[in-house]
């Protein structure tokens, strides 16, 4: 001890007592991250977007989207749906029977589908015919206590139901208002949209696919990508926004076109036209740019005795990745095509169109007596990037993604034991993290929370305009 | 395609003005005798492939061998015959297969054999103006799935993953 107690000398205080020292007691990198990120915790930190109120009158996948953003990071979004129905996304599902009941109270065998799913987590659930004058004030009044709005109809509409930017800006001039569809003003102004639209009509689709040379065709990716890809956007949009009006003060407004937002996935497509004329192809499976870069067909599945089709027959696609002149000359060895080796020097011959179908059709033919673990393992034992091309049952049972918590199950508070994916696999916060409390609520679940509570209308009022089906 | 019988008897002093509707299924290649599904004119057929080869004939006072599947009569308003009416079409009594008949399989049990809210009908639980709680009480509200529940845990059939 030092003679002086207030006297503060380094090597009575704990932790390291040099800078070598220090790096020796770092965690390991694994370890800090995983204190850091605590996957499973989330609940324990604050939310990035608290206090921030959002109302969404939207419908489907892209515009709920660009809320559910905001509510996963904790801002209170009341999302407004039609009396009784509640968004048409509702009622769309996939396969027999994949609905969560009950839809709504009136209506005990009717479900919500599962394509719902992560386009509406967290959200206080109302129920308003907006075109009724005598729901205007309420509208209104949660205009004034909310900092913003995405709606989704088409362009003029609230303009003409005097609930557009023009008029909600006078009532609350801080309002950020988010207007999302398909084409936006201009001459195909009352285009509506939807996901494939915006694939086809953003020249996304073009392409996307084999080349038709190869059999393929102009292709829509099977997930409604553009869609979450452009909500995630408008997402961007608003973040941006509430940065400005904490600037200055003031609102904005947003206008986002579907169909334009699909174009920039399209990367050098329109410079390539603008500088050689050259239309951009469909390329496939392959990559334009590098080679070997990408999935092959294998002869064998890795599941042969399984019962379903897309592990039985499916599990047969390799990536593989050797674009590399050092890793180029490996995968040739490895596989026997030492003529290819000779003949494809370098990356940019490998690329070109003629050298990729000869060097493809020969990786599968090395590949067609071989299951496509068996082909991955070969090439990652050699030091090559090979992965499989997995399925959602793989993806489930893949050790990495649960030690993440990228894919886990919910306990959610209505629906019961859902297994999720959506809300966690948008990237990782060690401060403020995303979380999902519920996966949605019934159609008008919170009609009283938020018309008696938070408006401040007498349930006897409420309970009258639910009866006439205002709500 | 669809084949018909476009019955033109005199029946109760106008035409009978009926199309009988023969369907592919049942009448793609086949001979014999149909009734009309509003006069009961019994005519003659022979259809091959697809194909009315020989027909329709009268036939009068002989016993049909079969109906056709529905019926209408497309001047009066569109009169319908469904299928499956006594003497008048072909009874229709086989059911289409489950899986087409939008019968849903009710999942009650996740993969990890936890409680899903996946059934129907769901017991009433709204509030007032529809507005639900925010938690669900698998005892109260489905004692049923809640005992079955329990048996599985005991089972020790209920995962973690």
């Amino acid at each position: 001890m030092p003679k002086d107690p207030r006297e503060t000398r380094i090597e009575d205080l704990p932790g390291p007592k040099s800078k070598e020292e220090l790096e020796e007691m770092k965690a390991p990198y694994e370890e800090f991250c995983k204190a850091k990120f605590d996957p499973g915790n989330e609940f324990s930190k604050p939310q990035a977007l608290k206090g921030i109120r959002w109302l969404s009158t939207t419908m489907y996948i892209f515009t709920p989207h660009s809320v559910s953003n905001l509510a996963e990071m904790g801002a209170e979004v009341i999302k407004v749906e039609m009396p009784r129905m509640g968004d048409p996304m509702r009622h769309c599902a996939p396969f027999n029977e994949t609905y969560l009941y009950p839809l709504h109270d009136s209506r005990p065998m009717t479900g919500t589908g599962m394509g719902y799913l992560n386009a509406n987590p967290n959200e206080y659930h109302i129920t308003m015919d907006y075109h009724l004058p005598e729901l205007k004030e309420a509208f209104y009044s949660l205009v004034k206590m909310s900092d913003g709005l995405t709606e989704c109809y088409r362009p003029g509409t609230f303009d003409r139901w005097k609930q557009s930017f023009r008029y909600l800006q006078e009532m609350n001039p801080r309002f950020i208002y988010v207007w999302g569809g398909g084409f936006g003003y201009g001459p195909k102004c009352f285009g509506g949209s939807y996901d494939i639209l915006g694939q086809a009509h953003a020249g996304l689709a073009s392409v996307t696919g084999m080349h038709e040379y190869m059999g393929g065709h102009a292709t829509k990716h099977s997930n409604w990508c553009i869609d979450w890809y452009s909500g995630t956007q408008i997402t961007f949009g608003i973040l941006a926004a509430m940065l400005w009006r904490r600037k200055t003060g003031l609102g904005t407004m947003i206008e986002f076109s579907q169909v334009q937002a699909a174009t920039r996935c399209l990367g050098y497509a329109a410079p390539l036209y603008g500088r050689f004329g050259v239309v951009r192809q469909r390329w496939g499976n392959w990559d334009t740019q590098l080679c070997a870069h990408g999935i092959i067909l294998c002869g064998k599945s890795d599941y042969p005795d399984a019962e379903n089709p897309q592990d039985r027959l499916e599990a047969r696609y390799a990536m593989i990745s050797a674009f590399q002149d050092e890793d180029w000359k490996e995968l040739c060895a490895i596989t026997g095509m030492k003529n290819l080796m000779d003949k494809y020097k370098s990356n940019n011959e490998r690329a070109e169109g003629e050298a990729q179908i000869e060097i493809y059709a020969a990786l599968e033919k090395w590949a067609a007596d071989k299951s496509r673990g068996e082909v991955c393992k070969i090439l990652q034992d050699a030091g090559l990037l090979a992965e499989p091309v997995s399925n959602d049952r793989e993806y489930y049972e893949n050790e990495h993604w649960r030690t993440r918590g990228t894919v886990r199950w919910m306990d959610d508070p209505i629906f019961g034991d859902v297994l999720q994916h959506g809300s966690y696999s948008a990237g990782m916060m060690s401060k403020t993290p995303r979380r999902l409390f519920w996966i949605w609520r019934p159609v008008g679940a919170d009609n009283v929370k938020i018309y008696h509570e938070l408006l401040g209308y007498p349930t006897k009022t409420v309970e009258e305009w639910y009866e006439k089906a205002w709500l | 395609m669809c084949d018909i019988i476009w019955c033109k008897k005199d029946f109760e002093g106008k035409p009978c003005n009926t199309i009988n509707y023969l369907d592919p299924y049942c009448f793609w290649n086949w001979e014999g005798t149909i009734n009309c599904a509003e006069c009961g004119a019994v005519y003659y057929i022979h259809m091959i492939q697809g194909h009315m080869y020989k027909g329709p004939e009268d036939r009068p006072g002989e016993k049909p061998d079969t109906s056709p599947l529905y019926a209408d009569k497309p001047l009066e308003g569109y009169r319908f015959y469904g299928a499956g009416i006594e003497n008048r079409t072909r009874p229709f009594e086989c059911l289409p297969r489950h899986i087409y008949l939008g019968v849903p399989d009710m999942v009650k049990f996740s993969i990890r054999n936890r409680p899903v809210r996946g059934w129907r009908p769901q017991p009433p639980d709204g509030g007032i103006a529809g507005s639900y709680r925010f938690n669900w009480d698998l005892k109260r509200l489905s004692p049923d799935v809640y005992e079955e529940y329990q048996q599985k845990i005991k089972n020790g059939e209920v995962t973690e993953w």
